[in-house]
């Protein structure tokens, strides 16, 4: 008995909450769009959140809701995010990352709604998967060559020496690393997880030399250029280089222990930051053909294939990815590489010496191939580095051995 | 009766109900995904059967990390536990400033791992002390230091792993020595017994269910290495660990479901080498 009358109670209940729950999303109301991203610092977060407040007094009917991730473990709070059908209206993703999710259809493709911008971005590479475009490019990130100046200054070559070509930078190293003193002529980095291919990349591509041949059909890591470009950095390694992490070696060339190392534009951002008292220049990455190419990675803002506000969220995406807002971002963070092309030529960027280094490396810097299996072409070519450079194994076989890895993958896909 | 069984269910099902939802079920479910080729991002999945099982004993990179997990337990194991002993004998003994060396010996057993871990990077980085200290005994260390070397990065890891572990198992021996009866060594002492035949005939053959559990709780502990390495190498430079390798798969790559073949089949050697350690213990 008393059960039965617990049945109506719980209908009455179960009716509320769903007229309770079914109000968003009616014509009037406003809209809200989650966007998960990774800007937490102190120093940029506040404008990150001016932006999202300007949209919204431009745009009443919508609201944007800013959830924040971490490097740490952002990642794997996307995945299962996708996963479990619960991902964001707009992320912001690694542009390694951007294949993983796309390839498995987590992605809404926009190619069709954003083809008058293609030319006005850089950066598309990483977000295209068959044909179809899957991410806007945000904020991108290359490296380019740092030069102690103080150091510079202590042997007999010009104050204002760049390299241009290997055999400079080689003797650029080789006379800082002769000062004695505990004190080394290049930074090289020490096998850390994503971050040692990441130095190589630019001597192999700077020689032209490929991983795979231009029809991704077959594995070219092992032609003569590569191998002349992992000769060249394993010389260089081992004559003059400090082995480290790269926070560790960046932490060393600003107290004025090594005298060239290779980084990204956080660099600039943290001198600046931290006031550190440093006479140094930047210069673009060398190779036989001046100016060498660099790596470039980037930040990424994608819409979920499930999102119910697509059209809003490619809204505020373009929103945020607009000339001044680019600006507003690069000036906050002090940091170059907007993929915006338009907010390149600021005077912002063209004003300082530093920044625009890395503007220019920008045009002349590559992505790693856009290849659902990327991440274990990566592994393989991380390996064959650390074989080279500390294990004291040959070049050409360990060249050898990562060209029949990566074939074997590439034949693995094509059945 | 009947009242007192349904609130003793219901006052115990707080517990059941976690066990079932966040201990049971997750066991389960994960021998399941290691029968499949669940991979997180992928909308469908099939059915694999063993395939994952045996695809692993071909994997090479799987086959080195436990190769690498053997080398730590087997390597690791008997230094922690005969340095433990001694230092247990050493300190059972009185002596001025004893509580000072037990507590010395103890006090990395109570410090966070990943805090060692950093430390010890630094050490044996080149130029750290322990690199230098390498070089004025005139030991030719590796020329980036001792963890960015294949022949040296895991046995560093292994070597902070028993500096950090002797201070426990030394007081788990101490424990021991005191349960061991005085009137023994007095009657071992009337027989006119030296010092080593006491060791041999009273003190190790007492001590045995200790040692034992010493053995078995620091298997099923130097099985699961992860922290240290992945601190201190990432997995880089030949010392990935099996754990490291089931992490690697299925946090970073999220292949659950090979990554859950790999799981079991460590939880299938741990029980397999745990279980021969019980009846050893049983029959000691």
């Amino acid at each position: 008995m008393k059960t039965k009358s617990f049945i109506p109670f719980l209908m009455i209940i179960s009716l509320l909450g769903i007229i309770a729950c079914s109000g968003g999303g009616r014509k009037g109301e406003p809209i809200t769009l989650e966007w998960w991203q990774f800007w937490t610092d102190p120093a940029i977060k506040p404008t990150i959140e001016k932006i999202a407040a300007d949209y919204e007094t431009h745009n009443p009917g919508v609201k944007i809701r800013l959830t924040d991730l971490t490097w740490g473990n952002g990642h794997e709070k996307i995945v299962i995010a996708f996963s479990s059908g619960t991902a964001p209206d707009i992320v912001e993703l690694g542009s390694d990352w951007i294949l993983e999710f796309s390839s498995s259809g987590q992605l809404a493709p926009i190619s069709k709604d954003i083809i008058a911008d293609t030319a006005k971005f850089y950066g598309w590479p990483p977000a295209i998967y068959n044909n179809d475009i899957y991410a806007f490019p945000w904020i991108l990130g290359t490296r380019v060559l740092y030069i102690n100046r103080g150091l510079l200054k202590k042997t007999n070559l010009d104050s204002n020496f760049v390299p241009v070509n290997w055999e400079q930078l080689k003797k650029l190293c080789y006379k800082i690393d002769s000062l004695g003193g505990g004190i080394y002529g290049f930074g090289s980095n020490a096998a850390e997880k994503h971050t040692l291919y990441k130095k190589f990349l630019p001597f192999f591509w700077s020689n032209n030399a490929r991983i795979v041949s231009e029809d991704g059909k077959y594995s070219v890591i092992s032609s003569d250029k590569g191998f002349a470009a992992l000769k060249y950095y394993k010389e260089l390694s081992d004559s003059c280089g400090m082995v480290d992490t790269q926070r560790r070696l960046e932490d060393a060339f600003l107290a004025g222990k090594v005298g060239v190392i290779i980084s990204g534009d956080w660099l600039l951002k943290r001198i600046r930051n931290e006031k550190i008292d440093i006479d140094f220049i930047t210069g673009l990455i060398p190779g036989p053909e001046y100016p060498g190419k660099s790596f470039v990675g980037g930040e990424y803002l994608a819409i979920s294939n499930k999102s119910q506000n697509k059209i809003e969220a490619l809204k505020f995406i373009k929103y945020l990815t607009d000339r001044e807002n680019e600006l507003l971002f690069c000036k906050t963070n002090y940091s170059a590489n907007p993929a915006n092309e338009e907010a390149t030529k600021d005077s912002f960027f063209a004003d300082d010496p530093a920044l625009q280094t890395f503007i220019m490396q920008l045009n002349l810097s590559r992505f790693p191939p856009a290849d659902p299996q990327w991440v274990y072409i990566e592994d393989i070519i991380e390996t064959m580095l650390e074989d080279v450079l500390f294990n004291g194994q040959p070049v050409a076989e360990s060249l050898y051995k990562a060209r029949n890895k990566i074939q074997k993958l590439i034949d693995e896909k094509r059945k | 009766m009947r009242v007192r069984q349904t609130a003793g269910v219901l006052l115990a099902s707080p517990w059941i109900l976690t066990f079932l939802a966040f201990w049971l079920f997750p066991l389960i479910y994960s021998l399941f995904l290691g029968l499949t080729d669940y991979r997180l991002l992928q909308p469908t999945y099939s059915w694999v059967g063993f395939q994952n099982f045996i695809n692993l004993f071909s994997d090479t990179i799987f086959l080195n990390s436990l190769k690498n997990t053997f080398i730590f337990v087997f390597g690791a194991i008997p230094v922690t536990t005969i340095i433990s002993l001694i230092m247990a004998l050493l300190l059972d003994k009185s002596f001025r400033g004893r509580t000072l060396f037990r507590s010395g010996f103890f006090m990395p057993s109570i410090t966070s791992m990943v805090v060692i871990a950093l430390i010890f990077t630094n050490l044996y980085s080149r130029g750290g002390y322990i690199f230098l200290l390498a070089q004025m005994a005139g030991f030719s260390p590796p020329g980036n230091g001792f963890l960015l070397s294949n022949k040296t990065a895991l046995l560093s890891i292994m070597a902070m792993d028993v500096w950090m572990s002797v201070g426990y198992y030394m007081l788990l021996f101490l424990a021991g020595l005191k349960s061991i009866p005085i009137e023994l060594y007095e009657a071992a002492d009337v027989a006119g017994a030296g010092r080593w035949r006491k060791f041999y005939s009273i003190t190790l053959p007492l001590l045995k269910p200790v040692t034992l559990f010493i053995i078995v709780i620091n298997t099923i502990k130097s099985f699961q290495v992860f922290i240290e390495i992945f601190v201190m190498t990432q997995g880089k430079y030949n010392s990935s660990s099996a754990v490291y390798f089931i992490y690697e798969l299925g946090l970073n790559r999220f292949e659950f479901g090979y990554a859950s073949a790999a799981a079991y089949l460590l939880f299938m050697i741990i029980a397999i080498f745990s279980f021969i350690q019980f009846k050893l213990m049983k029959q000691g």
